[in-house]
């Protein structure tokens, strides 16, 4: 139990103090995210992570952007334009603001985070089209845990772990803020591995992901990443578990990388 | 009777086939013309040996080999193109400008 209590502090304020020794402005990750039925692979769409600097007058910031954009055949019929950004402290990769704007076959929703961190507060505004195409706004002020983050500077953060340190089987939580609502990610390290990518043959660290009490992304490491095992630990491959196959995510290129 | 079951199991399967075909999902139609490629040559089998004809086994042969084309040419001649993205960079470059407005107000604390 010592043990244990001892290694949760640790990673606790690992977690705070991390520095970010991983991601550089400028930086271009490239995927392709595929359906997976029994051996038979459909592209559907083109995920893009991109990194780049904001200066403002007092102080520059770090701009973590994904977009999903679906193949043209997918197009008519179901059309995905997603936008996720997070504006980040580059030093620490904390988050300042946090904007989600998502265009699903027809379906459309804004989210933005404003974030407080001294007195943990994020001011969140919802944003949603009626079926007259007129938008209304939902304002909320949520309180958060101190290390809270939001999806995309998360998947930054998990980057930024000092995976080289962990040794099989440790895990880690991320708190998420998705949704106007908490949520936790365990993020565990299960081995190294060499894959194949369109990168080179690559030596990975494993990583299984889980959300606390969801059946969205279920236990039993049926969620996986695998990040390079160097310095830049890119993420090159993805695979998660849906009702019907299982869906992918594979890495097309990958420029502008720190190290 | 066997024979009437595999003649209703290759009808839905061809059918589901064509139908898969034609989706944006023709990959995964591969399937059900296996399905339905086999429960015709069972038909065409059984009544062989009945020595009666059946015209279904023809229909159901006919819709897997229109399936059969259509994934085939949709395997090759498709390519992986994203569709236009003008209007995500417009939304990119609006969201952009107004988040550099709002993080002017926000104090960057450098402990955090």
């Amino acid at each position: 139990m010592k043990h244990f209590i001892f290694v949760f502090i640790a990673f606790i304020s690992l977690n705070n103090f991390a520095q970010n020794k991983t991601i550089a402005a400028g930086e271009k990750l490239v995927y392709t995210a595929s359906y997976n039925m029994s051996g038979l692979l459909t592209d559907i769409a083109q995920v893009k992570m991109e990194t780049s600097k904001i200066k403002t007058s007092k102080s520059t910031l770090l701009r973590l952007k994904c977009t999903a954009v679906t193949y043209k055949k997918w197009d008519n019929f179901f059309k995905i334009r997603d936008l996720y950004e997070s504006y980040v402290n580059p030093k620490t990769l904390t988050p300042y603001l946090y904007k989600r704007d998502i265009s699903e076959g027809g379906y459309y929703k804004f989210m933005q985070y404003k974030y407080n961190h001294k007195s943990k507060l994020v001011k969140s505004l919802k944003r949603k089209k009626n079926k007259e195409g007129k938008t209304w706004d939902e304002n909320k002020n949520i309180k958060i845990g101190a290390s809270t983050k939001d999806l995309v500077s998360t998947l930054y953060s998990i980057r930024n772990m000092d995976i080289h340190k962990a040794s099989p089987g440790d895990q880690q939580n991320f708190t998420v803020l998705f949704d106007n609502k908490e949520i936790i990610i365990t993020v565990k390290y299960l081995k190294k591995e060499t894959i194949s990518t369109k990168l080179g043959s690559k030596e990975c660290y494993k990583l299984a992901l889980s959300i606390k009490g969801s059946d969205i992304l279920k236990g039993n490491n049926n969620n996986l990443l695998w990040l390079t095992a160097d310095d830049n630990k890119i993420p090159v491959y993805a695979k998660f578990k849906i009702p019907v196959g299982n869906g992918e995510l594979k890495i097309v290129s990958a420029t502008g990388l720190k190290n | 009777m066997s024979k009437k079951l595999f003649i209703i199991l290759g009808f839905i399967a061809a059918i589901l086939a064509v139908i898969i075909a034609v989706t944006p999902l023709s990959n995964l139609a591969v399937a059900p013309i296996i399905v339905a490629f086999l429960s015709g040559l069972i038909v065409l089998f059984l009544s062989k040996k009945h020595k009666t004809k059946t015209k279904s086994i023809q229909y159901i042969f006919l819709l897997v080999i229109i399936s059969l084309i259509l994934t085939i040419y949709k395997g090759v001649f498709s390519t992986t193109k994203v569709g236009d993205t003008e209007q995500l960079e417009q939304r990119d470059e609006e969201n952009l400008e107004d988040s550099k407005e709002i993080l002017e107000d926000i104090e960057i604390d450098e402990d955090f």
